[in-house]
């Protein structure tokens, strides 16, 4: 039986969707049956990073109104066995999905997947919330800044009453905090809040933290996840991440301002 | 008689006022669907609608003509005592105050989208305990958009209070841990509670109506252990 994942945030822009396909990617390449699902109806995009665009024929409305079966939307992705992804529709209205409908597709896949990634749509309305209720875990994206700890904050309090879990009063939904987009040397000028601030107020455990990395904006043009380059600080990040997903003690990296070596000072750059 | 009004004489005096109020965010202007839903909520919380005073909030409706007398007659049919509207089009300003209403702006933009799923998540603790005398104990982070209160005695949260959270009390207020959202201590008038934290950042703090924004506070006193209490009329706050 599968674990549904969902990767959330509420604040828009902080990297759910790099994050959802970097860490399905991950989870599929250590040999899991991984599925990620695009809840952001409207604004699909979660294709894009995953670079299949244009293979994308049925998404996740047509399953749900019956315009297509479970096994004609979901793609295989290319270079990672293990790997399948359901986009979501661009034209469709988000009204679309129905609680009855996302219940009976992940019941489906719950059946023949290891792992169901849903990748959430920014906000705390319908969308988001369809996207978290059915999910055993939460993976709660959150930036250094103080708006987006403020929403993940936020996204915790929906956690803990508008879920299944919830409801029926059930263990509750795993909460973990990935933090993204951390820059140590800003933040050490006191441009960004530093982790520690962070997990003090959202007092959620640490699943794992990435760097802000030109590696990602590559990876995400090229529409490869950034976890198959796995020389670069966020693919390495999210290899971490992942690790510790599936329960493996790994310690923190990329954290600290790097010292700046002779040569790198001489040639720039940190990788 | 004399013109002149001196202190002692005054029938009343006016004060800002910060109470706790709930919006009725409508989205259907058909009053028979409102009845609806009013009836099966009441039947799951029925202590909720004793003539509580709500907001009616028209922001959502893209009506021009709202049938806003229906809709009051409505509301006070099933316990809730419409105070006010809030948004809506020239027109519904007009018969708001015709119907001896108050009319409120609609909210900026922002605040629309955050406000338009339940306006305050009910916070869902580790441990949640009444203690006698109407008090609650309250095990947890108390988060932003969630609201805990003590509505017949004290509140006591052992853990934080996030910015964005609201917590209210009949009584007096206790956080142990960093306070960092509203604290309304006194809900029902009492002016001798008082509200304590272990760490001072409060948003808002206000006994009995009488309040102090983040803004007003002393920056000496942030992040400090502190009490909160009234003096003919004015709030103070003290290191502890
Ligand atoms: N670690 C990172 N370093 C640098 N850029 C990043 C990082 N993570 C994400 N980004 C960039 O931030 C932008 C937003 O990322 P992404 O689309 O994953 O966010 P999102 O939370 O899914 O957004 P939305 O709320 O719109 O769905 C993208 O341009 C992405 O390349
Ligand atoms: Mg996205």
């Amino acid at each position: 039986m599968a674990k549904i994942i969902v990767v959330t945030s509420g604040k828009g822009g902080v990297g759910k969707t790099t994050s959802a396909a970097a860490i399905a990617t991950g989870l599929a390449l250590r040999g899991n049956k991984t599925i990620v699902i695009d809840f952001d109806v409207g604004l699909r995009n979660l294709d894009l990073i995953m670079g299949c665009e244009r293979r994308v024929v049925y998404d996740l409305v047509n399953v749900i109104q019956g315009e297509a079966t479970l096994n004609q939307a979901t793609i295989r992705d290319k270079r990672t066995e293990n790997l399948y992804i359901l986009p979501a529709s661009q034209t469709r209205d988000k009204d679309a999905l129905t609680p009855e409908g996302v219940e009976r597709i992940l019941s489906e896949l719950k059946e023949e997947f290891d792992f169901i990634i849903c990748d959430s749509p920014a906000g705390i309305e319908r969308g988001a919330q369809l996207a978290m209720y059915y999910a055993d875990e939460a993976i709660v994206v959150t930036n250094p800044e103080v708006s987006s700890v403020r929403d993940s904050d936020r996204i915790l309090g929906l956690l803990s009453s508008k879920t299944r879990r919830a409801e029926q009063g059930n263990d509750p939904v795993r909460e973990h905090l990935l933090i993204t987009r951390y820059n140590p040397e800003r933040v050490d000028h006191g441009d960004m809040l530093n982790l520690d601030d962070i997990t003090e107020i959202l007092s959620i455990k640490l699943i794992g933290l990435i760097p802000e990395s030109e590696a990602v904006l590559r990876a995400s043009n090229q529409g490869v996840p950034v976890t198959h380059d796995n020389s670069s600080d966020a693919g390495q990040a999210y290899a971490d991440t992942v690790s510790r997903l599936l329960g493996e003690e790994v310690t923190l990296r990329f954290h600290q301002a790097q010292k700046k070596g002779f040569l790198s000072r001489i040639f720039g750059g940190r990788r | 008689m004399s013109l002149n009004m001196d202190r002692e004489n005054t029938a009343f005096t006016f004060k800002g006022g910060m109470l706790p109020m709930t919006v009725m965010e409508l989205s259907s202007a058909d009053p028979e669907e409102i009845r609806a839903q009013l009836v099966s909520k009441i039947s799951q919380s029925p202590a909720f609608f004793q003539h509580t005073p709500v907001v009616l909030s028209v922001e959502k409706l893209d009506e021009p003509h709202l049938a806003l007398e229906r809709l009051c007659a409505v509301c006070r049919a099933h316990k809730l005592l419409p105070v006010a509207v809030r948004g809506g089009a020239d027109g519904v300003k007009q018969s708001a105050w015709a119907l001896g209403l108050g009319w409120f702006p609609p909210t900026e933009e922002r605040a629309r989208t955050v406000e338009s799923v339940p306006a305050v998540v009910p916070a869902e603790p580790a441990v949640d305990i009444a203690v006698p005398g109407g008090g609650r104990v309250y095990r947890g982070t108390v988060r932003s958009g969630q609201q805990v209160s003590a509505p017949d005695g004290d509140l006591v949260v052992v853990g934080a209070v996030n910015a964005g959270a609201e917590i209210l009390a009949a009584g007096s207020i206790h956080v142990y841990g960093p306070l960092r959202g509203r604290a309304l201590a006194g809900i029902h008038g009492d002016t001798d509670v008082g509200v304590f934290c272990n760490e001072l950042n409060a948003e808002l703090l206000s006994i009995s109506g009488n309040y102090k924004r983040l803004e007003d506070i002393d920056p000496a006193l942030l992040g400090r252990a502190i009490q909160v209490y009234l003096n003919n009329d004015h709030l103070y706050i003290e290191a502890l």
